[in-house]
């Protein structure tokens, strides 16, 4: 199987602050991979770099053999390389149905005239988007506004709104926080079904349990820098990833805790 | 050379007129985070106290008489000295007072509400109190336009300056080193004073300040009467610099002021004084020098001047945009949902013939109701009004972008349609309607071409709005359209027109039929002309409708809503902004055509910002992010019917109507951001239930709900109105005002008690988790 997305020594760096150094990953096709770390590893500014939403310092990162440099946000994402948020950014004003749609359709630069003469017309993407909600359980709420639901709610309507954008790969930015352990395994189990679809799958968690059980193949983070990477079973007998998740003295958290604070431009 | 640095030299007056009002909007921006749109009206006010406290010893309050009896009084204004001027010292002392009780009348009674409003809402704050001290002047001091007086400054002028060879006044170089003087004390009060850091310890980071122990509350209230105190020394010591006093003036110049004080970056004082300076000195430059050369064409000679300020707004925001200073507020409320248009067809099949017969009445007599004369005439202000409405709510409630600038793109169309069907040139004829040349083109085919210019216009505006947004593409627009004013509407060699003259409309026909707005009494009230703009706004409300259902509409939210999340939806957001901006400008071109269709003329004034801002304050009251909220802005709107009903009660209301705007401005922003349209689209929808399905249950439940206040507002409408107005057409139509009103009162109170449920019940919430700690305990 090719790499769907790989990257070389990607590095960003905030002033002298390396949230990133040296990452390599790779994400191979109809597998998921999972990207796990502690709080303030720099797990979301490695999202946010490969998604065009921070500017990488050095290094690359390649998606479908393309070199991902220069290609804007929305570029990347009509590629077929879609995120979602830890903070979920729904658009609140739209329908959960909407919210769904919006990511899904194609638009032209007629699109707006034909809006004026069939605004309800059909833009051939709600399969994809009833699958999504269907998958996730969400079909009942399709109709309600996102503001209007509960966090766990949310949640699943941010992920369903990234499965409707039919990507190549999707990338999860924390999807289980917040979640209980029944609603976390359910995710996972979701997960695996996703992967069935054609859709490779990134998954981005400090939670060990949900990313130990599901995933394929995985790298641990941690201070910016790749500490680890193999397959769960590996990575659960891996001494820098005990140390760095249960090895840690209460003076060591708080050390991480400032640098998260640090990174994001707290006092 | 020597001419040009004299020139310059001369700019000098009003570069510290600059430097002073940049000041102002400065230290009101650091204390609460507004950029202060109604820093002019403040000096323009204070000014005209001193103005009347100096000449005639008469003392104003800053308010007007909201008793609605003739017994019981509130006083407005007080004589110090029996109409007689008082000693300067005094009357500046009493002027500064003024200044500093706006201040704070303005921080409690409008910011603070509005600390954690979304940023459309603290522009609309501004803009609502601009408007309120506007009204306000030309109530008190409307009359007449007095020419002040130089203060304490010297008079007399240089003979030859510095042997540039021409005359420079003492005043104007007083008044620069006056702004100077003042610009360093202002900068020692921020670097050194307790409450200076901590203001700017507050606007960097709010919560900070809140732990350090300061209040952001208190700040923002020094701030402000600082800053009030500032526009009360332009007030006072302008003197002959600007020239006579009229009410809109300051107001006017207060976009080379927001130049400068982005010069400075919102935050350095010295910059910003600076900054005020050199515009005033570019001004003169630009305006006085270089279009007095040979070489300068002749069609920019009129409005140079206003460009100036433009490009150095649209320069710095260019430049540096992302790095002026945002403030790290707590908290920011976001802007109130834009409601998915139900049922568009019903309504267009309901409201349409309603409308029409409302418009038409019965055949024979084109007066029903009255319809005929005013009723007419104020008919169509309110439909145009509407669908000026829609532009703004295409472009602001639905894609968050605070644009003053469209009453400029309305102007355009109507400018160049104007021109286009103009087909004279033959002055000497004894009566000439189309007195300017130009093609004549029949007016559907112009029409079509001035919207689109109005277009290609209104996109070229949308680039600024790809690097900025919020409050500082307001600051962008808004001197868009002064200096698009100056350069084109009032620039004869442009537009032809001589003298401030008008551009005489042709009525517009269909298929020979006359549906133009002139009677056949000469007036602009034929109500064939209601019929036909019905017609379009009906068609404007159908494509906003549509386009807020299809495709494009979810791209609006979606960039409204969140420009991060869009982009990672694959949305292109620079070219879904401009896409809205083309839109936004093709509805305001077509509402500037139907006004000039309205008017049958068309004349700079109609497409004055000040104009803008009104429509923009009554579209707010309505409510800016809907369809319905647009047509209620319409009705409310100054000229339309509700006007019209209350001009028949009070002939002199029509005085009270930017007052009364500015008030409601405010007030929406603070209580219910959301505008009175979600009031009353329940109440209509209601109606459109019982209609379809006229349940006996349902008709009754409302009958006990509503009926009572119906038949108070009648009978109130009736004989408590107005009782010595006996004939048919007050009988009828006071009974409708009557229960308008009682219901417009109603729906306030129902919010003000909804705002305090919710309030109660976190206090409840906040007792109880209290209690259970104590318990715990």
């Amino acid at each position: 199987m090719s790499a769907l997305l790989e990257t070389y020594d990607l590095t960003v760096s905030y002033g002298g602050l390396h949230a990133n150094s040296n990452v390599n990953i790779k994400v191979e096709k109809g597998k998921l991979t999972g990207l796990i770390g502690p709080n303030g590893a720099g797990k979301t500014t490695f999202i946010d770099a490969i998604t065009g939403f921070t500017n990488v310092s050095s290094g690359r990162a390649e998606f479908c053999g393309q070199d991902l440099v220069g290609s804007s946000p929305a570029e990347r994402s009509r590629s077929g390389l879609v995120r979602t948020f830890q903070s979920l950014e729904l658009f609140e004003d739209l329908t959960v149905w909407d919210n769904l749609i919006v990511m899904a359709e194609t638009t032209h630069w007629w699109s707006f005239l034909a809006d004026i003469i069939r605004p309800r017309r059909k833009v051939g993407v709600e399969d994809q988007a009833e699958w999504a909600l269907e998958l996730l359980g969400l079909t009942d709420l399709k109709d309600r506004l996102t503001l209007d639901l509960s966090h766990g709610q949310r949640k699943l309507v941010s992920v369903a709104r990234g499965l409707a954008a039919r990507p190549e790969l999707l990338l999860l930015d924390e999807p289980a926080a917040g979640l209980d352990t029944v609603e976390s395994q359910q995710l996972g189990s979701h997960l695996r079904e996703i992967l069935n679809r054609d859709i490779t799958l990134f998954l981005i968690d400090h939670d060990m349990g949900l990313v130990l059980s599901v995933c394929d193949y995985i790298y641990v983070l941690d201070f910016g820098k790749i500490i680890a990477e193999g397959t769960p079973e590996e990575v659960r007998k891996n001494p820098e990833v005990i140390k760095a998740y249960l090895g840690e003295t209460a003076g060591e958290i708080q050390a991480q805790e400032g640098a998260a604070a640090r990174q994001q431009g707290g006092i | 050379m020597k001419e040009a640095l004299l020139y310059s030299i001369m700019g000098l007056g009003a570069g510290g007129f600059f430097a002073l009002m940049a000041m102002g909007i400065v230290t009101a921006y650091k204390g609460s985070g507004v950029i202060n749109f109604s820093h002019g009206a403040i000096a323009m006010y204070v000014a005209f106290q001193f103005f009347y406290l100096r000449n005639e010893g008469i003392f104003h309050f800053p308010w007007f008489d909201i008793l609605p009896t003739k017994t019981l009084n509130l006083p407005v204004r007080m004589s110090l000295n029996n109409g007689v001027g008082i000693n300067v010292w005094f009357a500046m002392l009493l002027s500064m007072a003024t200044a500093l009780l706006l201040g704070a009348g303005i921080h409690y009674l409008v910011f603070k509400p509005l600390r954690n409003a979304a940023p459309l809402g603290k522009v609309i704050g501004a803009i609502g109190v601009m408007t309120y001290l506007l009204g306000l002047a030309s109530l008190q001091f409307g009359a007449i336009i007095p020419n002040p007086e130089a203060v304490l400054f010297p008079r007399g002028t240089f003979k030859n300056f510095l042997g540039l060879g021409g005359q420079v006044s003492h005043e104007s170089l007083a008044f620069a080193g006056l702004a100077i003087v003042i610009g360093a004390g202002v900068w020692w009060f921020y670097k050194s004073s307790r409450a200076g850091l901590a203001t700017r310890a507050a606007a960097g980071n709010e919560k900070g300040a809140v732990l350090l122990g300061y209040s952001p509350d208190r700040l923002a209230l020094y701030n402000w009467m600082l800053a009030a105190a500032l526009a009360g020394v332009v007030g006072i010591f302008s003197g002959t610099i600007t020239g006579s006093l009229g009410v809109g003036k300051f107001t006017g110049l207060i976009v080379p002021a927001l130049g400068a004080a982005l010069i400075g970056g919102m935050s350095s004082i010295p910059l910003a004084v600076a900054g005020g300076l050199i515009i005033g000195m570019l001004q003169n430059f630009t305006g006085t020098w270089m279009t007095s050369q040979s070489w300068f064409p002749t069609w920019g000679q009129s409005g140079i001047r206003e460009a100036v300020p433009l490009i150095i707004i649209v320069l710095v925001l260019f430049t540096r945009g992302k790095s002026l200073p945002v403030r790290g507020n707590i908290e920011e409320k976001r802007l109130p949902l834009a409601p998915y248009p139900k049922r568009v067809g019903i309504y267009v099949a309901v409201f349409v013939p309603l409308g029409f017969v409302f418009a038409a009445g019965l055949p024979g007599d084109w007066g029903w109701a009255g319809l005929t004369g005013p009723w007419g005439f104020h008919f169509s202000v309110t439909l145009v009004a509407a669908m000026f409405g829609l532009s703004m709510v295409l472009l602001s409630g639905y894609v968050g972008q605070i644009s003053l600038v469209q009453i400029t793109l309305s102007g355009i169309a109507a400018f160049v349609t104007a021109r286009l069907v103009s087909k004279g040139g033959n002055r000497s004829a004894e009566f000439d309607p189309f007195a300017v040349e130009g093609p004549g083109w029949p007016w559907p085919l112009a029409s079509i071409v001035g919207v689109a210019v109005a277009v290609i216009v209104g996109m070229l505006l949308a680039i600024p709005a790809l690097r900025i947004r919020g409050v500082q593409l307001a600051v962008v627009t808004i001197a868009a359209s002064i200096s698009i004013y100056t350069l084109y509407f009032e620039n004869s060699e442009l537009t032809a027109l001589q003298g401030g003259s008008a551009y005489i409309f042709p009525a517009p026909t269909f298929f020979g039929v006359n549906m133009g707005s002139t009677s056949s009494s000469g007036l602009t009230d034929s109500p064939r002309f209601a019929l036909f703009a019905l017609v379009v706004l009906a068609g404007l409300c159908v494509f906003v409708a549509n386009i807020r259902r299809g495709s494009s509409g979810r791209r609006f939210l979606a960039v409204r809503a969140n420009e991060r999340a869009a982009a990672s939806a694959g949305i292109d957001v620079p070219k879904t902004k401009i896409l809205a901006f083309g839109l936004a400008s093709a509805i305001a071109g077509v509402a500037g055509i139907m006004t000039a269709y309205q008017i049958g003329q068309t004349a700079a004034t109609s497409y004055e910002y000040g104009i803008g801002l009104s429509a923009l304050a009554f579209l707010y009251l309505g409510g800016i992010t809907s369809i319905n909220g647009a047509i209620l802005g319409g009705i409310i709107a100054g000229g339309g019917i509700v006007a019209y009903f209350g001009t028949w009660h009070s002939p002199g209301l029509f005085n009270y109507t930017a007052i009364m705007g500015g008030l409601g401005m405010i007030l929406t922003a603070i209580i219910h951001p959301a505008g009175q349209a979600s009031i009353f689209q329940p109440l209509v929808q209601h109606l459109g239930g019982w209609l379809m399905k006229a349940r006996g249950t349902a008709w009754l439940n409302s009958l006990k709900r509503y009926g009572p206040f119906i038949v108070l507002g009648a009978i109130w409408g009736v004989i408590g109105i107005n009782p010595w107005r006996t004939d048919d057409y007050s009988r009828f139509w006071m009974a409708l005002t009557g229960v308008f009103l009682v219901f417009f009162v109603r729906s306030i109170v129902v919010q003000i008690r909804a705002a305090r449920a919710v309030k109660a019940a976190q206090d409840a919430e906040l007792k109880k988790f209290l209690a259970e700690m104590e318990a715990a305990k």
